[in-house]
């Protein structure tokens, strides 16, 4: 190997930084460490001359590991390393050590952050003597997205990709297209009606040829990974073979009425929201018009984003058909949700009826009426007897039945509420653990439709992202396993949280996939053989670094 | 697979509490997959000892080493330089690998950092179960492929006693009850006519000691 | 101490780059400052730390080590940070083992954007370390 050249670049930040850090000092320390060819302190090294000026240090001193004592990383990591990549170097020879958010800026004692500007530099010395460079490669990825689940979410997904101009493979277990849509009476606080949203994306979904919708149809075997799924899918007797780039499950939720919850079960005049629904859509079932229904909620999900918005659009539907009495009672309402606090209004004007209470009421059967005994909360604080014909209760929002097989199919886990495990909640909430699947509406989380629609916009655009361009740039082995050392113990396998690794059997060794890697480096430190090796983050050079303690 | 574990810190510390440099060596097979004596786990007793040896107002120097099979003569041989330079060896090795090592290097005192538990399989990572207890004389055919020597607590050959409880063992109540699985699996495959055969009581005395294989020439 | 100096404890922080290396430069936004005297190895994930890193700061002369990592649930790694604290607990029991206070290593966590959080951690380890006085595995003078 060539000799190590470490030239340590060190940022004034517009003179903030000499203000409590002594540069000409750690210059002086600097100079006297081992392999370290060059010091040079600049101003604002995020500007372009000093930058050119960076690159010319480079080359005419022949330095080929380099390091920035700057701002965070965070800030302009990606920018440092195009600028040593423009140099001629690999864009992993850079170690960055943060003498600004993390020492200038919170250490006022000069002595003190000098001292400690000194420990992070080095360490960053340290870090960057022992780097293994890493090349880049551009893989082609299939530019076609899998998107599973033919409801309003999963339609309004295909559409989106259809725009931006990528090819849709849409399943849909059922005959129809359209899912639970298809059983609301109404859709408020939308000013759309279910039949109208139904209708028109239909319209778009047929209409585009960048979509082909397979009704009747279900996934049934999955290999591959991010910008290369195979997947069959089942249609009839068919058996159909395609080629994905990315995947998008839309399969949405479904419900169950706990009777252990309410004491009570189901009967003629007790039913769920989902069976008013039914009711609602196909009147000629409606054997007798109510003259009171009261409806229950906030009772199986706390908060729900979905039972809220169903519980007052029925109400307001069953008031302007029928012109009933209406109660709701529920331990609570929250109307987080655009529209929802005027939907609330509006059903109040309305005149329906609400019910603050703390104890689940009593709800007694009595010749065919239901009487339901609720301490009023919100006025005179005394029990009030309420007669209705009718008692709409809530259901629990359940994960699809499908959840499981889908699990395993596809390798991706399911979250403490046994919805699907989203990467991260704040930060890539439609992302899921595995590299190239994402989620779209109710199936990881409870999601009112106006929210379920923007959340298929931005898993659209995620897929979007990844794999449009048709090609993906990919580390290669960044992360890599010693075949020698390699004990096949499946240890690595086993705590791989991405699903990246695989055995090779007639290597007898276990590799990592490049492109589904995230680079956590568990499999590095479980590894029984420390035969995997993070080239950015190795034992090697988190124990130089520890050196300096 | 051997499994094995580590030995307390405490029986470690005595054993080589004389010395003042010692060679650590882990093996790469069965003990690397069971996380008792691979590499990872050589650098973790090392630092260890090093810093008890320094709690104890001493200092310990340590050299490691991994080799690919403890128990190959040819394969220990790779110790020999770094062997040279200590006082003793303390093997993360089974306890084939410790004499292995003991006889190749003969001047050398070897300790045993691993104490050699049983024949297992991984149920999932991190957990191993006992499923093989290298009788000599495999039952298996006529089980269902479950041992029953080793997964039923008393080691009994001739279906359940009575302390089967819907499927758990009396003994312990968190285990299956072998003979309640080997019922299932022959269910299963419609062989239940093994569980009416009598198998008298094995005779362990036959078993000769130390075990010898001689393979027929290949 | 006996020679009358006041004991600045030696920290070893791992800090993941998906909350607590960010949670640090929040605070450097926000000029919170904390004690300087904890050294902080960026790391990619919590789950990155191996128990060997551990023990090998405490050879170097750490007086206690934290991992500074996701809140539960919150992983980028999913399982990152519980990987981390099945390691600290390791690490606990092994020095336990050796007779030193299994407390000198711990597992905190913070939000990314929490600066004032990291700051408190911070003095708050200064503090427990303090309390437990100089390790007894600094190498001897």
């Amino acid at each position: 190997m060539d000799e190590v050249k470490i030239g340590v670049f060190i940022c004034n930040c517009g003179d903030t930084i000499s203000k409590s850090v002594d540069l000409l000092d750690i210059r002086a320390r600097l100079e006297k460490l081992a392999d370290v060819a060059l010091v040079s302190i600049g101003h604002d090294l995020c500007s372009p001359q000093a930058q050119q000026a960076i690159r010319k240090d480079i080359i005419d001193n022949g330095i080929n590991r380099v390091v920035i004592a700057a701002c965070s990383p965070q800030l302009y990591g990606d920018a440092l390393a195009n600028l040593v990549e423009k140099a001629g170097l690999n864009r992993h020879l850079l170690s960055v050590a943060n003498i600004r958010e993390q020492c200038s800026w919170v250490h006022p004692d000069k002595d003190k952050a000098t001292k400690k500007a000194m420990v992070q530099i080095r360490m960053a010395v340290d870090k960057v003597r022992l780097q293994d460079v890493v090349e880049q490669a551009e893989v082609e990825v299939y530019k076609d997205v899998l998107v599973i689940g033919g409801g309003i979410v999963g339609m309004e997904v295909a559409i989106e990709l259809s725009n931006l101009n990528l090819r849709t493979t849409l399943i849909e277990k059922e005959a129809n297209l359209g899912g639970r849509l298809k059983q609301f009476a109404a859709l408020y606080p939308l000013q759309v009606t279910p039949e109208e949203m139904l209708t028109s994306r239909l319209k778009q979904v047929t209409g585009s040829e960048n979509i082909d919708a397979l009704t009747s149809a279900g996934l049934k075997d999955l290999s591959g990974e991010v910008g290369n799924f195979t997947a069959k899918i089942r249609k009839g007797n068919e058996e159909i073979s395609r080629n994905f780039g990315a995947i998008i499950l839309a399969t949405g939720y479904e419900t169950l009425f706990l009777d252990k919850v309410y004491g009570f079960e189901l009967g003629d005049n007790i039913i769920t929201q989902s069976q008013l629904e039914g009711m609602l859509k196909s009147p000629g079932e409606i054997k007798k018009i109510p003259q009171s229904v009261g409806f229950v909620f906030d009772i199986c999900d706390e908060h729900s984003r979905i039972s809220t918005p169903s519980t007052l659009r029925n109400a307001l539907v069953i008031k302007e058909r029928f012109g009933s009495e209406v109660y709701v009672l529920c331990r609570n309402l929250q109307v987080d949700g655009a529209g929802l606090e005027k939907l609330y209004q509006d059903v109040r004007n309305k005149g329906v009826i609400f019910f603050k209470f703390e104890r689940f009421p009593k709800v007694l059967r009595e010749n065919g009426k239901i009487n339901i005994q609720v301490e009023d909360l919100s006025m005179a604080r005394e029990q009030v007897m309420l007669s209705c014909d009718l008692l709409v209760v809530e259901e629990k929002v359940v994960p699809h039945q499908d959840f499981a097989t889908l699990e395993s199919m596809l390798n991706i886990g399911l979250g403490p509420r046994d919805f699907y495990q989203e990467d991260n909640v704040h930060l890539y909430p439609t992302s899921s653990t595995k590299s190239g699947i994402f989620f779209a509406g109710n199936c990881h989380q409870d999601l009112d439709l106006g929210r379920a629609l923007t959340d298929a916009s931005n898993a659209a655009s995620e897929a979007y992202q990844l794999i449009s361009s048709g090609k993906m740039r990919v580390e290669v082995e960044r992360v890599v396993v010693d075949p020698d050392k390699c004990a096949l113990c499946l240890t690595c396998l086993r705590f791989c949280p991405h699903d990246a690794i695989r055995i090779d059997y007639e290597k007898k060794t276990a590799h990592i996939l490049d492109l589904a890697c995230q680079g956590c480096g568990i499999c590095a430190a479980v590894c029984p053989a420390k035969a995997i090796k993070f080239k950015d983050w190795s034992d090697d050079q988190i124990l130089a670094e520890l050196e300096v303690v | 697979m051997i499994i094995a574990e580590r030995k307390p810190l405490e029986d470690i510390k005595q054993m080589i509490a004389q010395y003042k440099k010692i060679l650590l060596v882990g093996c790469g097979t069965c003990v690397t997959v069971c996380w008792a004596g691979g590499e990872k786990e050589v650098g973790i007793l090392a630092s260890q000892l090093r810093l008890a040896f320094r709690r104890d107002g001493g200092e310990l120097e340590t050299l490691e080493a991994t080799v690919e099979r403890q128990c190959e003569k040819e394969m220990v041989e790779e110790l020999k330089d770094k062997i040279q330079q200590v006082e003793a060896v303390l093997s993360l090795g089974c306890g084939a690998g410790v004499q292995t090592i003991a006889d190749r290097f003969e001047e050398t005192p070897v300790y045993p950092a691993l104490n050699t538990k049983f024949v297992g399989m991984p149920e999932r990572e991190g957990l191993w179960i006992e499923n093989c207890g290298a009788c000599g004389d495999c039952f298996l055919d006529r089980t269902g492929g479950i041992c029953p020597i080793v997964r039923c607590a008393k080691g009994l050959l001739n279906g359940p006693c009575g302390g089967t409880n819907k499927g758990k063992c009396e003994v312990d109540p968190e285990k299956d009850c072998a003979w309640t699985l080997i019922y299932r699996r022959l269910e299963k495959q419609g062989r239940l006519d093994l569980m009416r055969k009598y198998y008298p009581p094995r005779n362990f005395q036959a078993v000769v000691r130390p075990g010898k294989i001689e393979a027929q020439r290949v | 101490m006996t020679t009358g100096v006041e004991f600045l404890p030696c920290i070893v922080a791992f800090c993941c780059v998906h909350s607590a290396y960010q949670a640090a430069d929040a605070a450097g936004r926000m000029r919170i400052p904390y004690p300087e005297n904890i050294i902080m190895v960026h790391i990619p994930c919590a789950g990155r730390v191996d128990t060997l890193h551990i023990l090998r700061a405490f050879e170097n002369g750490a007086d206690g080590v934290v991992i500074l990592a996701c809140h539960e649930g919150a992983c980028h790694h999913i399982l990152g940070n519980i990987r981390a604290k099945e390691r600290v607990e390791r690490a606990n029991a092994l020095l336990r083992e050796i007779g030193v206070d299994g407390r000198r290593v711990e597992m905190r966590t913070c939000a990314p954007n929490d600066g004032s959080r990291f700051a408190r951690v911070c003095h708050e380890l200064e503090e427990k370390i303090k309390e437990l006085g100089p390790s007894p595995l600094r190498k001897h003078a």
